[in-house]
Parts: structure tokens; C-alpha cells; sequence
């Protein structure tokens, strides 16, 4: 545990404090806002406001959001040599990895919690009328998909030593967990479909958190996905214990 | 403190180290003497836990490396050939993290009196990638020294800075060998007779002579270490 | 432990790549042999598997047989399996998960919670019913989106309602036989003992956008379905229930066979000179605008059927002979007038108040609140006649437990033409004082005997309910809806108030000054603050 949170506090300290979080983190503002600036301008012409909108631009931005926070995660150790000092600490494998997760995750949990500030102007300017619950379920909905994204974008950190490729191949694999919800219109077979789309990250988060139900399953699975992905993590840092 | 046996390693087909034996006691500083790719490092990285051995075994106070692995890391101190820097931290956060990963009980003390002795104390608050090649060298070792460990393993610790800043380091190790056990990888012969207790000269993964500095020489009837060395080599090769 | 930022083509990393595209197309081939047993996409995977491996023996070949054999062997497959493992438990967990059904509605408008009225449909289930949906792969989205609100109506009935979904491209003669129209088709239907899908008690579930109301009126409908059976007079020159041209009613015949209603025909005359009655299960019987009038015997069949509880269903037309059906001093508009208090006068509504084309084309103009049509509502849809009969209600009641009204009046201005004669033949209509009867004028009215249960609806138009005219208005469709379900009572078996989704989401007001402070605020100052904090930051301590 203690490695867990020393790890943890190290990381976050370096999103604090490193001008490139806080780049990503304007450059996120910037789009959801102007994306909530035109759904509460739609909205003026007798559409009610989408509750779930900002959490959909993440469905879609994550692809390319989560691995640029994951790429440096293991991948910037290795090539710096610290992974050498922190592996032959007397820290688990399990720990290091964990710790930098939860780290991304806190981060990504921070940008999202602005984003939900729109939420509260909603709220004011509606009367106190928005279905703030139903945008908060998106929100659960979006937080657990993001810890999914981050942690699948980590086990490509942990495969590879170059950063550009990490970020590379974990974007690709997030494409396909998000395009996959669509997978019924190119393979006939509905079986087939449905079990790809049931593997699919999207599948679980648009047909259900956004739009306001919430489903254990869906938490489930995102938890599964993970604690998975964050196994694999731990395996593939073990392994360099293996040669 | 530090007992090897028969340790090797092969990477594919290549014996990177082939059964090396040796033992470091308390308040000793071992230098591990070789040229580039003899197998230092690769020694040096199954003792810290980093790799595993192929055969063989290797304790540090009592503990295994791999059945005993959490004791055995705790109880080392490690400085790679090349120092892990994290460069967006201050030298004083730098410090504190490995002491907190370390569980050292007050990692701000303990940071603080290290770079106190290393004489970085000036340089606390200083980024970690605006320092000197020979500060970040002394960072590199302060991390090693932090959660005072019985064992310290130094990589070749006075690689790349300049000649001033390497007596500083010497003395510096010089001065661990009252209360640590030091093994120390280097391939500058002076270095290794000049602050080591005993050395161990390993070519090709092999031990291929150990002893005091100077009973070397002696026994080999050379002029110096460096002859001892290049005696060695060649017989090698020779053979 | 060198920055290794380029990437250089060795054997060994082609030989790693093999090894990575032969391992993934491994666990791929062997989830989809697991899947779909031996099809193309299991053979490719293997048949890339294998090419994969080979690569990989071939080009590292001292890291393949170093993977087959020893400790990173050991360990790979160590991790291998233990990842292996989490997943399965993980997948259980999911399907364990996954059956249990557990959501949470989080909708203001409890759009995913069935209201209390699905419920209690729900209870009344008494045999299993199968929901069927038509959907081909390229609506798996919508199905998923679909299916998760069936599951609700699955665990609500302790799965007695059960879901299956076919791929139309796949069973086409299936689909055919359920009368499947388009993709996402759905059907409720009972199952039969063999577990198939009864395709003789189908109910198609109307799609209004409104999930819950479409399904449970689906549900409701199958429960009803066998139960309520109309009949449709075939006798005196009736509109044909079966006759498909403009005059005829196969439209809401039809309609109201998809509505679970069964529908069957009959002849009053024979049944009269039997000496018969009208068959038991007739829940209501329709006569859709007889052309010649009933004789007392006919009446008294007619008389002893709602003695018993009937509804009848009567429509009737402005006809230019004698013997017109209902005529003013005939025997069945008697019956009617000295039991019920209603009848229909020999005489024609002209409405130049409310009207289309011309004033004997007349709308609904007022519909007096009444039980029969709660949903008619003349302002947004009115019901529209041609050449409408005036009918009469009497202001007291003829007998003490005969309710009775009007519902449908025409305008002030409209009034009852006498003159048919002048009217059949140089079509003029113009109000005569003293003859004429002045509006507002009835044109569809209801009686009730709260004693026997029998019920009326008289209407002095048919062509309303014709092919050709029901689609004029949808007050129309409203108008012969709600009188057949008032007239069968069915609304008072199932009662159903549809959620209200979608209604009392905000719309946002702003005035520009503010529209514009807040886009400022959103789009400037919150990330631009955000990027200032960044540099502050970066600056001081980059000095550092």
C-alpha cells in the first residue's frame, strides 16, 4: 500500500506541475465547452438540452486522450532507467503499476470534474430543471470507460519502450473497443456481432449510462476490463524480471 | 553481507556470466573490475532483484535474491550505470520519493541529511534536469544512500564527470565503508586500487583473479593493477 | 538502456512480431472456433496464427525455442494462464451480473422504470409470452438498446414474458408469417406448447417512439386477443368489413383485427327468420349503415341481444328512399327513440359554420366531454363527415336506468335540412324557419342501460369510417377507436396511462447579454485560466 500511494503521489505531484497536463487539460475545456455551448444553443430552439453530451465527446476523445496520458507511464520509466531502480525496490510489480494508474485516473477524474461545472450553469439557467441525475449517471458511466481506456493504453506503455508507438497501438485498440459498437453493419452473422459488441467499450456505456440507466453490468464489466488490462500491465513489467 | 555462488546468466546462447563465486563482508568495498561487457553489470542487476539468475545463487545479508527477494532489495542500495533521474522533479522531491518508496520512517529528514552529506543541500528546491552532470551523479547516489542500507551497489559511479567531482564521489564511498558493504563496478584500474578493500576481475562472465590490490601485484608481479589486467586479458585470448 | 527512439528492422524484431500477430491471432482463432465452430473467421485466425509462429521460429528461432522451453517459458505460461483465469472469472461475474438484471433508472422522466400500470398488466399474465424482434445485424445497436428495456418486462414478469430476436435475412419465411414489414419489427405473441411462438395470437407492437406504452398496449392487446369478438352485420345492403375500395371498411376491420379484436360477420336478416340471436360472444355488433330498414323481427333480435348486455355499434347515412334504414318512423329508429332516447331524423346536416369543402362536409365542431371518445379533440383533429344524418337525443330519460347524450355537435350555424327531396335533386340547402331544425345539431350520440349493461353508439355518417374518408382526419380513426373500445369495454379491463417521456425537459431561456457572458465564461476563461495556471506554474518552477 504504501508503495501504491507513494507512486501515486509521485505521479500526480508530475500532472501538477508539468505544462503538458495542463495543455491537454485547456485544449479538453476548450472543445467540451464550446460543444456545450452549442447544445444549450440548440436547445433554445424547443430541443431540451442532451444531458449526456459532454460525456459522449469523452466516448469519442478518449481514443486519442487516454493514450496520450498513458503512453509515458511505463514506457518514459524504461527508457530513463528509473524502472530498473523502481523494480529493484522493495515495491511489488503490482504496486508500481497500480499506483501510475490510479494516478492517470485521478487526473482524468480532475478534467472531467470540470467539465461537470457545465452541468451546474445548466442547472441555473434551465430553472433548476435539468436532469442532472441522468448527466451524472453519464458521468459515472464516462469516469468508469475512461479508467478502462486508461488502463488498456497502459499495457501498451508496458509493451513497448518507444512512447510514439505506445500511444500508437493503444490509440488503434481504443478505436476498435469504440467503432466495434457498430460491428452489426459489417458482419452479417448476428451472434458474431453481438459477441464483439458485447467486448466493446462503447457498447457499454452508450446504450446504457448515457442514456441514464444504470447498469451493474456495465460496471461490472468496465471494473473487469481494468482489473484485467492492469493485470496484464503487472505481468508485462514482471517480465523484465524474466530474462 | 553479499554471497555469490556459482552465479550465471545466459542471454540466448551467450554466457553473459559463467559461475562466479564470491563473498563481501560488513565495512568492506568491493570493486568489481572488468572491461566493457565482462559481465559486471549483469552481476551487479541479479544482486539488486532486477533479473533473475540462470543458475547459481546470490544472498544479500542472509536473504536470496529471488526466493527472498523483498528482504534481500530492502536491504540494498543501487546506483545504474546510467542514473535514473526523474528530470521534472526537485532534487529534494527526488530524494524523498525513493526514501518513501523505501519505507524510510521520516523520508524528509532522511532526504535532507543525505544531500546534506553529498553537499546538494543548496540545491534542494533545484530541478532535477537543471543540475550538473557531476550533481546528478551525486543525486544518483544519494537515492542509493537515503534508506541507509547495509549493501550498496555502485555501477560505475564515476563514469562521464570531470576529475574534480570524481575525487568527491571517491571520497564519498571512501567514507561508506565504516558502516556498509560497498561492491563497486568500474573499469578504471587506478579507481578500483585506490578506494577498494579487495578486487574481483571478471573477463567474459569469469572470475579471473581476486584479491587485495596490492597482493595482486604482487602475486602476478606486476607494476600495477593495469598490467595485472592486460595480463589477464591477453592469457585469454591466448587461450 | 538506450534511448531507442528510431526503429530498425532486425530478424529478431520481425521475429517478435510474428510472435505477437501468431499469439493474437491464436486466442482470436480459438474464441471464434469456441464461437462459431469451424468458419472462415476461425480458419483465417489459425491460418495467421500459424504463419505467425512460423515467422517467428524462423526468424528468432534461439527466442522460440528459449519461449518453449525454460523459465521465461514457465513463467510467460504461468502469466498466460493466470490472465486466462481473471478473464473467465471475470466473465462470470459479468453473465452472473448480467442475469441478476440490476439497473438503475436515473432518468427524471423514469424513462427504463415500468410504471405501475405495466405492472399490473403483467400480473394478469397468466401463460408465457414470447417478445419477437425482427432485426438484422445491421440494427444490433437499436436491438441491444431495445432489448435491455424488454429485460425489464422479462424479470417484471418473473419470466413469464420471455425475448427472442430472429435476423429476417435469416428466416425469411418466418418473417413472413409474423408480417414483418421493416428492420426492428417486433411481435408479442403467446407461446405454444412446443415453445414456438403462436403466430395465430400475434400482436405487433406499434412503434410511437414510446417504448413502454407501445409494448405494454402490445401486451394488452394479446390479452384481450380471443377474448372480445365483434361482429359485423352483413345483411340490408352494409358497407362490406371485407371490401378493400374506397367505400369499403377493410381498413379498420383490419385495424381492429391488430388490435387483438376478433372479427367475424352476420346476418341479422337470417337470424331472424331463424328465430335465432346473435351469437353469445359478441361483444359488440357494428351496423355499418344498413340501406334498408330493419322489420320488427330484426328489431326484436337486435332488442333481445342488448337486453343481455350488447353493444351496438350503428351507422347511419342520409338515404334518398323510402325505405331508408332508421328512417324517422320506422320500426328500429321507434325501438331506438322509446328505450334508449335516441334516434335519427330524415334529415341532412348542413354546417355552414364548420365544414371542408362544401357545408354538407362538416366537422366535428363540438364535442361535448363524454366517455365515449375521451381522445377526440376537435381542435387539433376533428372528425370529418359527408353528407351527415341529424340525429335526436331526448332531454329526459325514457326509461330509469338509461343514461344517454350527445357528443358530436355541429356549429351554431349548421342546422338540420328537411327538404332531402330538394336536396337529392338540385342539391340546395338553405334554412328554412319553421321547417328546418336550427344547431347546433347532433350528429353522434350514446346511450347506456346501467341495468342490463347495454350500449349505444349511434352516428349519423359512415363514410367517415370508409377507406377512402378515414384518412382525411385522424379524428376519424380516433372516433371509431375509442367508440369500439367504449362500446367492448375494454378500456375498463386494462387502463393504461403512458409515461410521459421526453415531456418537462428543460429549454434553456437566455437573453443574449447573458448567452453571451456565459459563452465567454465557457469558452474563454475557464480553459484559458487553466492554461495561465499551467505556465505560472511551468515558469516559476522551471527558474528553479
Amino acid at each position: 500500500m504504501n508503495g501504491v500511494r507513494t507512486i501515486f503521489g509521485r505521479e500526480i505531484a508530475s500532472y501538477f506541475t508539468s505544462l503538458f497536463a495542463y495543455l491537454i487539460a485547456a485544449a479538453v475545456l476548450l472543445i467540451t465547452g464550446i460543444l456545450f455551448i452549442n447544445n444549450i444553443g440548440r436547445s433554445q430552439d424547443q430541443v431540451a438540452p442532451n444531458p449526456a453530451a459532454i460525456p459522449d465527446f469523452f466516448a469519442f476523445a478518449l481514443i486519442f486522450f487516454a493514450p496520450l496520458l498513458t503512453m509515458r507511464l511505463l514506457a518514459e520509466e524504461r527508457r530513463e532507467g528509473t524502472l530498473e531502480l523502481l523494480l529493484t525496490s522493495p515495491t511489488s510489480d503490482s504496486s508500481i503499476v497500480i499506483g501510475k494508474f490510479a494516478g492517470a485516473w485521478a487526473y482524468y477524474t480532475i478534467i472531467l470534474a470540470i467539465t461537470f461545472v457545465y452541468q451546474v450553469i445548466l442547472l441555473n439557467i434551465s430553472q433548476g430543471q435539468t436532469d442532472l441525475a441522468h448527466a451524472l449517471c453519464a458521468y459515472i458511466g464516462i469516469w468508469l470507460y475512461g479508467g478502462a481506456c486508461l488502463a488498456v493504453g497502459m499495457v501498451f506503455s508496458a509493451a513497448t519502450d518507444n512512447q510514439i508507438v505506445a500511444a500508437f497501438l493503444a490509440s488503434a485498440a481504443l478505436f476498435l473497443l469504440w467503432i466495434g459498437d457498430r460491428v452489426g453493419e459489417v458482419i452479417p452473422n448476428i451472434n458474431v456481432a453481438r459477441f464483439i459488441r458485447e467486448l466493446t467499450l462503447q457498447s457499454h456505456y452508450a446504450s446504457s449510462f448515457a442514456v441514464g440507466l444504470l447498469r451493474a453490468e456495465d460496471i461490472v464489466f468496465f471494473a473487469g476490463i481494468i482489473a484485467v488490462m492492469l493485470f496484464i500491465t503487472i505481468r508485462l513489467v514482471e517480465s523484465n524480471r524474466w530474462r | 553481507m553479499i554471497e555469490v555462488k556459482d552465479l550465471s546468466k545466459r542471454y540466448g546462447d551467450r554466457l553473459a556470466v559463467n559461475a562466479i563465486s564470491f563473498k563481501a563482508q560488513p565495512g568492506e568495498i568491493v570493486g568489481l573490475l572488468g572491461p566493457n561487457g565482462a559481465g559486471k553489470t549483469t552481476t551487479m542487476r541479479m544482486l539488486t532483484g532486477f533479473m533473475p539468475p540462470t543458475s547459481g545463487s546470490a544472498a544479500i545479508g542472509g536473504f536470496d535474491v529471488v526466493e527472498d527477494s523483498f528482504e534481500a532489495r530492502s536491504r540494498v542500495g543501487y546506483l545504474p550505470e546510467r542514473v535514473p533521474l526523474y528530470p521534472d522533479m526537485t532534487t529534494e522531491g527526488y530524494v524523498t520519493f525513493w526514501a518513501k518508496l523505501r519505507g524510510v520512517r521520516q523520508p524528509a529528514q532522511a532526504a535532507r541529511a543525505v544531500l546534506e552529506r553529498l553537499h546538494l543541500d543548496d540545491r534542494s528546491k533545484t530541478l532535477v534536469r537543471n543540475l550538473s552532470k557531476g550533481m546528478r551523479q551525486r543525486l544518483g547516489l544519494a537515492q542509493a544512500l537515503v534508506h541507509n542500507p547495509p549493501v550498496i551497489i555502485l555501477d560505475e559511479p564515476t563514469i562521464g564527470i570531470d576529475p574534480q567531482q570524481v575525487i568527491e564521489v571517491r571520497e564519498t564511498i571512501a567514507a561508506l565503508r565504516q558502516s556498509h558493504t560497498v561492491l563497486i563496478s568500474t573499469h578504471i584500474l587506478s579507481e578500483a586500487e585506490q578506494i577498494c578493500d579487495r578486487v574481483i576481475i571478471i573477463n567474459q562472465g569469469k572470475i579471473v583473479a581476486q584479491g587485495k590490490p596490492g597482493d595482486l601485484r604482487k602475486k602476478l608481479n606486476a607494476a600495477n593493477l593495469e598490467s595485472v589486467f592486460l595480463q589477464m586479458v591477453n592469457k585469454d585470448k591466448r587461450a | 538502456m538506450k534511448p531507442n527512439d528510431t526503429i530498425t528492422i532486425t530478424r529478431s524484431r520481425v521475429g517478435k512480431f510474428g510472435s505477437f500477430v501468431g499469439g493474437v491471432a491464436l486466442l482470436v482463432g480459438i474464441l471464434a472456433l469456441l464461437w462459431t465452430g469451424i468458419s472462415t473467421l476461425s480458419l483465417i485466425s489459425i491460418a495467421l496464427a500459424a504463419v505467425g509462429i512460423a515467422a517467428w521460429a524462423i526468424f528468432a528461432p534461439k527466442d522460440f525455442s528459449g519461449f518453449i522451453t525454460g523459465r521465461q517459458a514457465r513463467q510467460s505460461l504461468t502469466a498466460f494462464f493466470s490472465t486466462l483465469i481473471l478473464i473467465g472469472i471475470v466473465a462470470m461475474a459479468f453473465l452472473y451480473v448480467r442475469e441478476r438484471v440490476i439497473t438503475f433508472d436515473m432518468t427524471q422522466s423514469s424513462a427504463f422504470t415500468l410504471s405501475r400500470e405495466t405492472l399490473d398488466v403483467l400480473r394478469r399474465l397468466a401463460r408465457p409470452v414470447q417478445i419477437t424482434g425482427f432485426y438484422t445485424s445491421r440494427s444490433l445497436a437499436a436491438r441491444e438498446i431495445d432489448d435491455q428495456f424488454f429485460r425489464l418486462y422479462e424479470s417484471a414478469s418473473n419470466d413469464l414474458i420471455t425475448r427472442r430476436y430472429l435476423d429476417p435475412d435469416e428466416v425469411p419465411a418466418l418473417a413472413q408469417r409474423f408480417g414483418v414489414i421493416q428492420d426492428g419489427d417486433l411481435f408479442v405473441s403467446y407461446l405454444s406448447e412446443d415453445g414456438t411462438a403462436d403466430p395465430n395470437a400475434l400482436s405487433r407492437v406499434f412503434r410511437s417512439g414510446r417504448q413502454e406504452r407501445d409494448m405494454t398496449e402490445a401486451i394488452m392487446r394479446l390479452l384481450i386477443a380471443g377474448s372480445v369478438t365483434v361482429y359485423f352485420d352483413e345483411s340490408h345492403g352494409t358497407r362490406g368489413a371485407l371490401d378493400g375500395t374506397q367505400v369499403g371498411l377493410s381498413g379498420i376491420h383490419n385495424g381492429m383485427q391488430e388490435s387483438g379484436l376478433v372479427t367475424a360477420g352476420l346476418n341479422v336478416t337470417s337470424i331472424a327468420d331463424t328465430g335465432g340471436d346473435i351469437p353469445i360472444d359478441a361483444r359488440a355488433v357494428i351496423l355499418p349503415r344498413p340501406l334498408v330498414d330493419f322489420t320488427e323481427g330484426e328489431v326484436s333480435v337486435l332488442d333481445r341481444y342488448l337486453q343481455r348486455g350488447g353493444a351496438l355499434f350503428i351507422m347511419t347515412d342520409v338515404v334518398f328512399t323510402q325505405d331508408a334504414f332508421l328512417r324517422e318512423t320506422g320500426v328500429l329508429n321507434n325501438y331506438l327513440w322509446s328505450n334508449y332516447g335516441l334516434r335519427a331524423l330524415d334529415a341532412a346536416v348542413v354546417d355552414p359554420g364548420a365544414s371542408t369543402e362544401t357545408p354538407l362536409d362538416i366537422l366535428s365542431y363540438a364535442v361535448v366531454s363524454n366517455t365515449v371518445t375521451p381522445r377526440l379533440d376537435p381542435s387539433t383533429a376533428p372528425a370529418v363527415f359527408s353528407l351527415a344524418r341529424a340525429l335526436e337525443v331526448s332531454s329526459s330519460s325514457p326509461r330509469p336506468s338509461v343514461a344517454n347524450g350527445r357528443f358530436i355537435m355541429t356549429s351554431e350555424l349548421g342546422f338540420a335540412e328537411r327538404n332531402l327531396e330538394l336536396l337529392g335533386s338540385t342539391n340546395t340547402y338553405v334554412f328554412d324557419d319553421g321547417i328546418d331544425t336550427p344547431g347546433p345539431i347532433t350528429v353522434a350520440a350514446w346511450a347506456e342501460d346501467l341495468e342490463t349493461g347495454a350500449r349505444i353508439v349511434l352516428i349519423g355518417d359512415s363514410d367517415f369510417a370508409s377507406n377512402g374518408q378515414v384518412v382525411l382526419s385522424n379524428g376519424n380513426g380516433i372516433l371509431i377507436t375509442d367508440a369500439i373500445t367504449w362500446l367492448t369495454s375494454i378500456d375498463d379491463e386494462v387502463t393504461f396511462a403512458p409515461v410521459t417521456t421526453g415531456i418537462g425537459l428543460p429549454l434553456v431561456a437566455m437573453d443574449d447579454a447573458s448567452a453571451q457572458i456565459l459563452t465567454f465564461t465557457v469558452v474563454v476563461l475557464i480553459p484559458l485560466s487553466v492554461l495561465i495556471i499551467g505556465i505560472a506554474i511551468w515558469a516559476r518552477r522551471s527558474r528553479a
